[in-house]
């Protein structure tokens, strides 16, 4: 189940998100690519898609801005590698800026600069079930190091080793954090 | 001496790769229970006392640790708060994400109900669309 990327890249560890949409997935997939659908649920509440172009082809470009209430623009790209309907997407992700350059991600300082996203599309009853997976691409350790954090306790929640540190947490946060 | 405001993002990334260490991990652990002296943390691994100090300075500009400087032996505890921002933030950007597939679950019900009611017409337009 490897996503098939070029030979000379490196990827880290895989981040997953799953949803099911009782929708057909052929939907679903097209809600995906295309920009009359893009630009209808691709920004979060409060902000609007103020630029949404698609190239649908490897090679291509979605290029999109986000717009929030105070005049802020969020400048997003993703560039398709492999696109197979309705089964199959896989794109580089990157934070980017209006003429489709690269910038950093606005969020933290060390991050990797481009990520792998491949989505999966599959027939669940009468529904779609997509899974999202996000890998580093081409990171440095230290990015690489950081994504793996942010992969760890999206993964276990503060689980695994953490327990412990989990229920001193709770009970800081209980306690009205002192200290 | 409090160390000068840290812009937001640093100091989770400082976090962040705080947290990337296992052994680091297994440290904050073990002092979830209590504060511990550097030897009583060196005990459980197969480092010595100096490697574990190398580890704990990293905690410490973290801000996840503190270690006391009123006694010989000089315990170390630990600081949540860093950690609970960035459990905020890990949760603000999956937030981000969920927020997005609740849109487009709702968008996908919007479309599916203004097909169904082209369906639904009782006289169709005599072209349909191309599919």
């Amino acid at each position: 189940m490897s996503p098939t990327p070029a030979s000379a890249d490196r990827l880290g560890d895989p981040l997953l998100l799953t949803r099911r949409f009782a929708a057909p997935r052929a939907l679903v997939f097209v809600a995906f690519t295309q920009a009359e659908h893009l630009h209808h649920w691709m920004s979060p509440q409060g902000m609007t898609m103020s630029h949404c172009s698609v190239d649908l082809r490897p090679g291509g470009h979605f290029h999109y801005a986000l717009s929030g209430p105070g005049g802020s623009t969020l400048w997003g790209k993703w560039t398709f590698r492999e696109i197979i309907a309705p089964e199959r997407l896989v794109v580089v992700v990157q934070f980017s800026d209006e003429a489709g350059g690269m910038s950093q991600n606005p969020f933290t300082p060390v991050w990797p600069a481009t990520t792998l996203s491949t989505t999966t599309f599959a027939d669940d009853g009468d529904g779609t079930l997509i899974t999202l997976r996000w890998q580093p691409l081409n990171a440095s350790d230290a990015e690489q190091q950081v994504f793996d954090s942010w992969h760890a306790s999206m993964q276990m929640g503060w689980g695994g080793t953490f327990d412990h540190l989990d229920a001193h947490l709770a009970a800081c946060v209980a306690a009205g954090r002192k200290g | 001496m409090p160390p000068g405001r840290i812009p937001r993002g640093d100091a989770l990334s400082a976090t962040f790769a705080a947290l990337a260490d296992p052994t680091r991990r297994a440290i904050l652990a073990h002092l979830a229970g209590g504060e511990a002296t550097v030897s009583d943390l060196a005990a459980p691994f197969d480092i010595t006392p100096p490697a574990v100090t190398k580890h704990l300075k990293v905690l410490q500009r973290a801000g996840l640790i503190v270690q006391g400087r009123e006694k010989q032996w000089r315990p170390c505890r630990l600081q949540p708060a860093p950690l609970k921002d960035a459990a905020d933030w890990v949760d603000q950007y999956r937030q981000f994400w969920e927020q997005r597939l609740d849109r487009l679950e709702d968008y996908l019900q919007e479309l599916q109900s203004q097909r169904q009611e082209k369906h639904d017409e009782p006289h169709p337009r005599k072209r349909r669309p191309a599919r």
